[in-house]
């Protein structure tokens, strides 16, 4: 007989015998249970905004990080023509671009309504993600239950979660990935080394200090891996997978910046403090108020942390080292802000939110660590939780760096409009202005481009007359265009100046006393704007006028 | 583990057989070698035998009881009982006594004329007890001894004439007395008139019955003569050839010309294809500039549509395991004499220089030999091929079929010849260079007996052997691992209509032959087959088992296959589009639009290069006219695609070759784009293919790989 090769068939199993990912080598992961997330979802998403309705619209707490972000969505899709570039580069662009759906339909920005929408959305996927991460750790129902309101019941989180807040979107993300990865720990399943990645790039085009967590997974997985005795092969081809989205948006994003701001790291240098006015800080200051932070903001960092570091060095217990890390990370990133100067709001106690977040992820693993303890473990975070509320609620009236947080006390305890109020940072709350300014635009101006404008300044009119289109702003055309026009208006079609009464924006730049020298006629004005007619025989600040 | 004979013991089987013992043994060596643990005494386990003095059966004993054995005899009527009681039997699966007498003297005539050894006869045995296949079958199908020893053996025992048919030249109209589809599935024919008495060459021995149902048909006598079953399996392909070259060409453009690919535009489809011509010329003579924005937009919504739909599959199968699952145990308790026959279809045309390593890969599957038969479908003028499987002189479950030369020499037309020669319950075709996992067959089996009877069809995954040859054969194993490991389980699971793979598709053979096979004239004839089987209401799954295939490592071999591809997804498209409403009406909406997002990604292919140079003039020109094509929400869309859909498609090739586990060519997913291109390039080649030469097979060279140097 003739034919006598050997076979030479390597099968399935036999390739990935060595393979730590392996399908064969999975541990099972919880049974879906999509009604579940969808509740969580929706009941939080629900909550949060009808109490960010309260809070918005009735007692006029609201973060203006939020409006200017709104106004450039609202431009994404009504600007005349509406352009993409209003994302602009001054901010992560997937908080204005995630946010952008909210915005199709203008009637939603009229009454308010998708300030709170914007941030409870993504507080909802938070809780979502948390739940499913609680099912993972199997902690049972009633006590999921309990830590779900609990944390959601924290202050700081009913602040940001319902005001709008744009860190609310990064830190879903940054939740969804740490989940993702917590969830590829147990079950070795790779599927979620790539539902981490893709969620890490998500959220480090939502908030660009999710970019160190991501390099922190990053150097934790490829660790872990080497220490379960994956090959350089598996190793590689894991971070392949795990780095690729990442690396692809921060690349994408400098092309961008390199491509329309002619500086590929735009994104980073514009995070800088355009105001020298910034408290300087010592190393001992530093340390303090990251002290204080911690104390007031997330108490429980200060339980969770070393017994991560326990479990984990003391324990081989590789994730909870890298959870550990990661908390670490979130305490330290207000005090590095500082010090790379890249915030002109040090220290703020916004900052604690993250550190509560991984503070509760950490605890959560704790208690999966702790086998059949872990039911223990979770009644004793969600009672650590519950008494951190009225803890929190106390430091948020008198932790010194803060935007909102005392208002917001304030109103929660008065029902009572903040409108006039004063922050402790020494801002005032005001949203009628622009809400009145806004309604008088839309029912007095027709033409588009018609109103020049520094929408740097006026954001909010923009946003609350609901029709960007009526404004010729620096986003329309680019700066260069618009100085143009604010020079010969009348050669630009320009019909009014909408400027701020204080004289902080751009075009009262260029006109330093038009609203004192009563050159032109000031159509409508309120406390904080006012909006001058220009006469078609204007000749602005061209030759003709300076002669 | 220690064994010994003993003759006797105080402990007799007729006290009855202890439980804890009892299943020691399977139930085929049990009855094979007529042997039955009863009892254990000093930790001996006592083993009743009536030869207590083979010592194959001492050895084969020894081996599968995991303690010191004593074989203790018995008389056979003692053990046959004990057995009964321990494993009920089942009156089609035992041995008849002719069957028994047979297999002895059998064994008895090859060992004592030494033609076999006594391992040879061990390890055959121990098939014959897992299969119940006879045991001269199995000799040979593990080539220990000739076909023609075998012929010989049997003329022995069963008193009966030998013919030698090889270089035999038939009468036809004696040969052909017989109706094919009972010479066929008979393995018989009549080879002689011999005054009255028809000569019938027979593979073994009829029984009673079956000879009366020939002699029915015949209408005379007949005497039965032994042939060796290569040779008569030969000669009814030599007297039947044309017959079965007439119905593999035209049977489905005779009965379902509707569904049939030999004409490529339908009258409709001309004058609607024409007519779009003609609106956009006269359009574009009054509207130019809106005219291609329209286009644009259409171009944008189909990539959209088609993104999103290929996005929503992959995602669903991320999430989940869909394939059916047959676990190391679920297979190691197949009962193998409850295994069917199946058929192995594999076309080969020049690749004679493959066929060694064909050969190898198709004995290393873990599946009885005697019941697989594999047919090697080779073209008549393929002279070379056909030599080499000649000379490898191999066992008979190999079947060389020559397929008659006519037009049009495609695959699917070998596929179909072959079918019609087919003796499995199951067929699935595997490429001449194809390494299935050597469970698939029984993983196939598995799940045919788990689906409903609507499931016609089992695909396995293909990946390659050769990915790390070189960046192309790279790209390819990425491609082949999204697709397999995630698009297609989706589909499956999802219900949709599936464009079967090229290989490694696992039939119901009378389902097949129901619905005509394959299209000879469609040259993606397995795409277009797992539509039409999805028209008539049959469903496919996938399994969890993998085909090693060659990668195309050449570009322009890889080229010609892939266009071969893109210009049958277009045939395939525009064949159950030739009436969209009734395609709608019979398949639902929500597979008509599976079907045509599917084989819209043929399409996407073509417009990527208008696309991608757009984009790169836009970016090196700034030209306000491609600016102006894309307003608004288009723009919206196109940036969308070109950002997200892009890199959210190279990402999944990498999530296909992370799923499969195959992290070394996880990087080259990231260069998925220099692949696209030639990809489009192909769709292209395709695309006027379809027009100037439709039926052309674009042949893919094999075994350029490496290892084979």
């Amino acid at each position: 007989m003739s034919t006598t090769v050997q076979p030479a068939i390597i099968t399935n199993a036999a390739r990935l015998a060595g393979i730590v990912q392996a399908v064969g080598r999975r541990s099972a992961d919880v049974p879906r249970r999509w009604w579940e997330s969808a509740l969580v979802f929706g009941l939080s998403l629900v909550v949060y905004t009808w109490i960010g309705f309260r809070v918005v619209a009735q007692l006029h707490i609201v973060n203006y990080d939020i409006l200017d972000r709104m106004n450039r969505a609202l431009m994404v899709w009504h600007n005349n023509p509406a352009k993409m570039s209003a994302i602009g580069f001054d901010y992560p662009p997937l908080q204005t671009l995630l946010i952008s759906p909210l915005t199709i339909f203008r009637l939603g920005v009229d009454f308010l309504v998708v300030i709170p929408v914007a941030s409870a959305f993504f507080a909802g996927l938070l809780m979502m993600y948390l739940n499913t991460m609680m099912r993972r750790t199997g902690i049972p129902v009633f006590l999921r239950i309990a830590l779900l309101v609990a944390f959601g019941l924290n202050p700081l989180v009913v602040l940001y979660a319902t005001t709008g807040s744009p860190m609310m979107i990064w830190l879903a993300f940054l939740v969804a990935s740490v989940g993702a990865l917590y969830a590829w720990y147990i079950t070795a399943d790779v599927r979620f080394i790539m539902i981490g990645g893709l969620a890490f790039a998500v959220a480090g085009l939502s908030g660009y200090t999710t970019l160190l967590y991501f390099l922190l997974a990053a150097v934790g997985v490829g660790a872990i891996l080497a220490h379960l005795g994956a090959d350089g092969t598996e190793v590689e081809g894991t971070m392949v997978g795990f780095a690729s989205p990442a690396i692809y948006v921060v690349a994408l994003w400098t092309g961008f910046n390199l491509l329309l701001a002619g500086n590929p790291i735009y994104w980073i240098t514009s995070a800088a403090p355009t105001t020298t006015d910034i408290e300087q800080f010592t190393a001992l200051g530093l340390l303090r108020w990251t002290g204080e932070l911690v104390l007031f903001g997330a108490p429980l960092a200060i339980l969770v942390l070393p017994a991560l570091l326990f479990v984990g060095l003391g324990r081989n217990n590789p994730f909870a080292v890298l959870l550990s890390l990661m908390l670490t990370l979130s305490i330290l990133t207000p005090a590095m802000s500082v010090l790379l100067g890249l915030t002109d709001s040090p220290m703020a106690m916004e900052n604690a939110v993250p550190i509560l977040v991984m503070s509760v992820i950490g605890a959560l693993w704790l208690a999966r660590s702790a086998g059949e303890g872990a039911a223990a473990i979770s009644g004793l975070l969600a009672l650590a939780l519950v008494a951190s509320i009225p803890w929190t609620f106390q430091g948020m009236r008198t932790y010194k760096y803060q935007n909102l947080e005392k208002v917001f006390t304030q109103g929660i305890l008065s029902g009572e409009s903040q409108e006039g109020a004063t922050t402790k940072g020494g801002q005032t709350i005001t949203l009628d202005p622009a809400l009145d300014m806004g309604q008088w635009i839309q029912e007095n101006v027709d033409a588009t481009g018609s109103v020049l404008t520094d929408n740097s300044a006026t954001y909010a009119v923009m946003l609350f007359s609901g029709e960007p289109e009526l404004f010729f702003d620096r986003i329309d055309k680019s700066d260069g265009p618009w100085l143009q026009a604010a020079k010969n208006p009348v050669k630009a079609d320009v019909d009014y100046f909408l400027l701020t009464t204080d004289g902080d924006d751009l075009l009262s730049e260029q006109y330093p006393e038009l609203l004192s020298s009563g050159e032109l006629t000031v159509v409508y004005s309120n406390a904080e704007y006012a909006v001058v007619a220009v006469p078609a025989d204007f000749a602005g600040l061209t030759e003709a006028s300076a002669s | 583990m220690t064994a010994s004979i003993q003759r006797s013991s105080s402990r007799r089987l007729t006290e009855g057989v202890e439980s804890r013992v009892a299943t020691l043994l399977p139930e085929g060596i049990c009855r094979t070698f007529r042997v039955m643990p009863y009892a254990v005494v000093d930790d001996q386990v006592l083993v009743a035998a009536s030869d207590a003095d083979d010592e194959i059966t001492l050895q084969v004993v020894a081996e599968r009881v995991d303690a010191p054995v004593v074989l203790v005899r018995h008389t056979a009527n003692e053990i046959v009982a004990a057995i009964d009681d321990v494993y009920p039997p089942i009156e089609d699966e035992l041995e008849t006594v002719e069957e028994r007498r047979t297999r002895i003297q059998m064994a008895q005539m090859l060992t004592r004329s030494g033609l076999i050894t006594n391992e040879q006869l061990q390890s055959a045995m121990i098939q014959h007890a897992r299969s119940g296949d006879p045991l001269g079958d199995i000799l040979v199908a593990d080539e220990a001894i000739s076909e023609d020893i075998l012929v010989a053996a049997l003329s022995e025992i069963h008193q009966m004439q030998r013919v030698g048919l090889r270089d035999f030249t038939p009468d036809m109209e004696v040969a052909r007395r017989l109706p094919e589809p009972i010479a066929q599935r008979h393995q018989v024919l009549p080879v002689a008139d011999a005054d009255g008495t028809l000569l019938l060459a027979v593979q073994r021995p009829l029984s009673p019955e079956l000879l009366e149902e020939v002699e029915e048909a015949v209408q005379q006598p007949v005497r039965q003569l032994l042939a060796n079953r290569i040779d008569l399996d030969e000669l009814i392909q030599k007297v039947h050839g044309e017959y079965y070259s007439e119905l593999a060409t035209s049977f489905l453009m005779e009965n379902a010309p509707e569904i049939s690919a030999h004409r490529v535009f339908s009258t409709p489809q001309k004058v609607g294809g024409i007519g779009f011509l003609v609106l956009v010329a006269i359009c574009m003579v009054f509207e130019p500039m809106k005219t291609l924005i329209g286009l644009v937009t259409l171009a944008s919504v189909i990539y959209l549509v088609v993104s999103v739909y290929k996005f929503r599959l992959t995602l669903r199968a991320l999430g989940t395991h869909l394939e059916i699952e047959a676990t190391p145990e679920e297979i190691a308790a197949l009962d193998e004499r409850t295994l069917p026959i199946y058929t192995i279809l594999v076309p080969l045309y020049k690749e004679g220089n493959i066929v060694k390593r064909l050969v190898r890969d198709m004995n290393a599957l873990d599946y009885p030999r005697t019941r697989l038969d594999v047919k090697l479908l080779c073209e008549e003028d393929d002279v070379e091929t056909i030599e080499m499987i000649k000379s490898m002189d191999l066992p008979p479950h190999f079947h060389c079929v020559v397929v008659p030369d006519s037009l049009p020499k495609t695959k699917p037309k070998a596929c179909n010849y072959g079918l019609m020669v087919a003796r499995g319950k199951y067929c699935v075709i595997f490429d001449a260079e194809d390494r299935p996992d050597p469970d698939q067959l029984k993983k196939a089996v598995i799940a045919f007996n788990r689906v409903g009877d609507n499931v016609a069809c089992v695909q396995g995954k293909l990946n390659h052997f050769n990915q790390d040859q070189n960046l192309l054969t790279a790209w390819f194993a990425n491609e082949y691992s999204m697709h397999f490991e995630l698009v297609l389980p989706a589909m499956g699971a999802s219900e949709s209509p599936i464009p079967l793979g090229g290989t490694s598709n696992h039939f119901v053979t009378s389902i097949l032959r129901e619905l005509g096979a394959w299209d000879p004239f469609n040259v993606t004839e397995d795409a277009d087959l797992g539509i039409r089987l999805h028209r008539e209401g049959y469903r496919t799954a996938m399994i969890d088992s993998t085909t090693l295939e060659e990668a195309n490592s050449q570009v322009p071999n890889w080229i010609r296959q892939r266009s071969r591809w893109n210009k049958g997804y277009y045939q395939t498209w525009l064949v159950h589009m030739r009436n969209p409403i009734g395609l709608l009406l019979k398949i639902g909406p929500k597979d008509f639009m599976s079907f045509n997002l599917t084989m819209g990604s043929a399409y996407v292919l073509l417009m990527n290069p208008i696309f991608w140079s757009l984009t790169t003039l836009y970016v090196i020109t700034q030209a306000g006219f491609i600016q102006a094509l894309f307003p608004g929400l288009v723009f919206y869309m196109a940036s969308a695609m070109l950002f997200v859909g892009n890199f959210v498609f190279i990402y999944l090739n990498l999530a296909g070759s992370l799923q499969r586990g195959e992290f070394g060519i996880t990087r080259t997913a990231l260069l998925s784009p220099l692949y696209w291109g030639l990809m489009s390039w192909a769709a292209w080649k395709g695309f006027i293919q379809l027009f100037t030469n439709p039926f052309y097979w674009e042949k893919t060279e094999h075994g350029l790989d490496e290892e084979e140097h």
